[in-house]
């Protein structure tokens, strides 16, 4: 019985959890690992991700940096250059424009402008993504500016266990990395698991098949995951099988594994909540056209948020962005086709 | 017998003295006081290296043999001489596109074919110049976007002022490994209008960085003049608002840049902080060589003749004759002053010099080009 007493209770984590235990097992195994960005020491950063990290690694290693994005992503490349893997935060991801140029010209081409005699270990995450209310400047998905930049991976965790394990393959991948929170999951209790005690990782440009289906398709990644898998909970009940797919890391994509579906299914919807015109379901529609286009029955789908910025009242903002009707809607168009 | 100034006060407003003397200090001539003659004579001999190589790469591309835009820094060299001959090996710097000098004058001190100091040899920068595999980048960006992690170069970019929040960066590294390396980045006056020039200088002054900040300020940013650019009366005087120290330099004095450069360095070695130091200079040329022509349309006649009168190495030559460094036998052997490309042979310049370059130009055409292959190459560093 006292056996059974002392044994550790093993506890939900959620998704926010899930980022600051990352953030500080990397730092504590890693002595040449920084972390810097707006009110991330005392305050422990505007959503808490990296409280308590400053009274445990210093105020050298965890660094509050003035309101300056472009002096952030400059600095960090700096340290990177100088040896350092770093952690730089975004408030908001929104504001990753103020830091633009230092991302897509100094940060990215790094590697490939010296000829593989500089890589960066750097990653830049922040919290990302709608349907919270967070009106134009703190609801944004701006992902495919970054994809559209040759040298930076750009990954977007949609569960607890692959946060953790996503956010460390990306600080020991020794590319910069946009890493892209959905921030409406941060404290999501339904989605909270059980991670493993040991160290993992997810590795990069690996999918993960979130619900097995045969009738078609729907990828995504990030928040929409959910609400694809609520579409496929409702489709079922028409008698339709959907299969969701998370992509989970953008660059580099896993296309096998939405070919290998797709094979099955023969339809596709890709669901994502940035704006469609040059957008990343763009991208993913266009390689299963191009690479997979035996395999369709089915003119391929997008649904994303219409091509505006995202409005501030629900009723507003609700309406711009991608719904499990529609992507109800759209995969019995699809199926019927 | 210590160096006099040659510099006629008049010319040039309030050297000698930090923008504003109630921020933190005066230079003190100090460091001018304690070069020796060696150093003064070598510090001679690299201001025509520097000038060599910017005339010798204007014939070369007048005679088709060079692509690419040339971006001189002709008239502006004492800046980089000044500022690179008091630094340690262990010191980093950045330069941008008119320092292309600067990547082999670097540690370069007494000893310019030493192939282990922490500077890119003369071969690797005609290399990268003449767009040659042998560039310490493969020739995969153009002319001054070089650089070396191992020799502690910072590579630019395009984007002016781009390089300060990394230099800051990389000096935030090495205190916490232990060291005290400074590094010396180098911008335009039209830089310092740019956002993440202020964002960086003030990252560095909240955190006391050894960040030396030069402005080469040549009055002219492209085809916009200083007074479009700042509109205070000094570029130096951006430095009030950052609570550090800012500097005014003759930048046509190679012995004052030497002197106001190493009093920012030291001032940041000893932990007190980064400097904005300022040379007041002028561009001969255009802004780059696509340039030249209408400069001399956008710039008045009388401007560009004043801008040019005094001669980095007219002025250098004088201080060493006014020392007893050189007879005025000596002083006439080699006369490149004031002379544009198509002027200057290579009798004006000392043989050494002339061989040095020389040495360069033929190891880079014989370095092939890279194959076409790696234009998709090094996008990612491979996974483990």
């Amino acid at each position: 019985m006292a056996a059974i007493a002392s044994a550790p209770v093993q506890t939900k984590k959620n998704y926010l959890t899930a980022l600051k235990e990352a953030i500080s097992e990397e730092m504590a195994g890693n002595g040449d690992m920084v972390c810097l960005g707006e009110d991330i020491g005392q305050l422990g950063g505007a959503f808490g991700v990296t409280e308590g990290l400053q009274d445990s690694f210093g105020t050298q290693r965890v660094i509050d940096m003035p309101i300056a994005e472009a002096a952030i992503i400059g600095a960090s490349v700096g340290l990177a250059l100088n040896g350092k893997t770093v952690m730089a935060e975004m408030q908001f991801i929104d504001f990753i424009t103020c830091g633009f140029d230092q991302i897509v010209n100094m940060m990215a081409t790094y590697h490939y402008r010296t000829a593989g005699e500089v890589n960066l270990p750097v990653v830049v995450r922040g919290p990302a993504g709608a349907y919270g209310g967070g009106a134009l400047y703190h609801s944004q998905m701006n992902e495919a500016w970054f994809c559209n930049s040759p040298g930076l991976r750009v990954v977007c965790p949609s569960t607890p266990y692959d946060a953790k394990g996503l956010l460390k393959a990306a600080l020991r991948d020794g590319n910069p990395c946009i890493f892209f929170e959905i921030k409406e999951l941060y404290r999501r209790s339904e989605i909270a698991e059980i991670l493993p005690e040991d160290d993992y990782i997810v590795p990069l440009g690996k999918a993960a098949v979130r619900r097995e289906g045969t009738d078609v398709t729907l990828v995504s990644y990030g928040q929409n995951v959910y609400h694809c898998l609520q579409a496929a909970t409702e489709l079922e009940k028409l008698g339709v099988s959907a299969e969701v797919i998370d992509i989970r890391s953008l660059v580099p994509l896993d296309e096998e594994t939405i070919f290998a579906s797709l094979a099955k299914t023969n339809r596709i919807i890709v669901v994502n909540e940035a704006p469609m015109t040059c957008g990343f379901a763009g991208e993913i529609v266009s390689r299963v056209t191009t690479k997979a286009f035996d395999l369709l029955d089915a003119p391929p789908v997008r649904i994303t948020r219409l091509d505006t910025p995202v409005p501030w009242v629900k009723p507003l903002e609700l309406f711009v962005l991608p719904s499990v009707e529609r992507i109800v809607q759209s995969a019995l168009q699809t199926v019927r086709y | 017998m210590p160096l006099q100034t040659t510099t006629d006060a008049a010319e040039l407003p309030s050297h000698d003295q930090v923008s504003d003397p109630g921020i933190r200090h005066f230079a003190t001539k100090r460091y001018r006081d304690s070069l020796t003659k060696e150093d003064c004579l070598e510090m001679f001999r690299q201001l025509y290296l520097a000038r060599y190589f910017d005339v010798r790469l204007i014939k070369e591309k007048k005679r088709g043999r060079l692509r690419g835009t040339l971006y001189s820094s002709h008239n502006q060299e004492a800046i980089l001489v000044g500022s690179l001959f008091g630094l340690r090996s262990t010191d980093w710097i950045s330069p941008i596109h008119r320092d292309m000098p600067a990547f082999f004058l670097k540690d370069a001190k007494f000893q310019w074919a030493e192939l282990d100091r922490m500077g890119l040899s003369i071969q690797q920068v005609c290399s990268q110049v003449w767009g040659r595999v042998d560039s310490p980048g493969r020739a995969r960006d153009n002319w001054s976007h070089i650089g070396s992690k191992e020799k502690r170069i910072i590579h630019s970019t395009s984007m002016l002022a781009g390089t300060i929040p990394v230099a800051a960066g990389v000096v935030y590294a090495d205190r916490m490994n232990g060291g005290d390396a400074v590094v010396v980045t180098y911008n335009g006056e039209g830089s310092t209008a740019q956002g993440v020039f202020h964002e960086a200088v003030n990252f560095a002054a909240v955190h006391k960085l050894p960040v030396v900040t030069i402005i080469e300020n040549n009055q002219w940013a492209y085809g916009t003049p200083v007074r479009l650019g700042c509109a205070t009366p000094d570029v130096a005087d951006r430095a009030k608002g950052f609570g550090i120290p800012g500097y005014i330099a003759d930048g046509q004095d190679v012995f004052d840049v030497y002197d106001k450069v190493m009093s920012a360095v030291e001032f940041a070695r000893s932990g007190q902080g980064p400097s904005i130091v300022e040379c007041k200079t002028f561009r001969a040329y255009g802004h780059g060589d696509h340039d030249d022509d209408r400069a001399n349309k956008y710039r008045d006649p009388a401007e560009i003749e004043h801008g040019r009168l005094r001669d980095p190495i007219a002025v250098c030559r004088q201080s060493l004759l006014d020392l007893g460094y050189i007879s005025a036998e000596e002083a006439e052997k080699f006369i490149a002053e004031g002379k544009n490309a198509a002027e200057a042979t290579n009798e004006d310049f000392p043989p050494e010099v002339v061989d040095y370059l020389n040495s360069g130009i033929e190891f880079a055409l014989a370095s092939p080009q890279p194959e076409a292959e790696e234009g998709g190459m090094w996008v990612f560093k491979e996974s483990k």
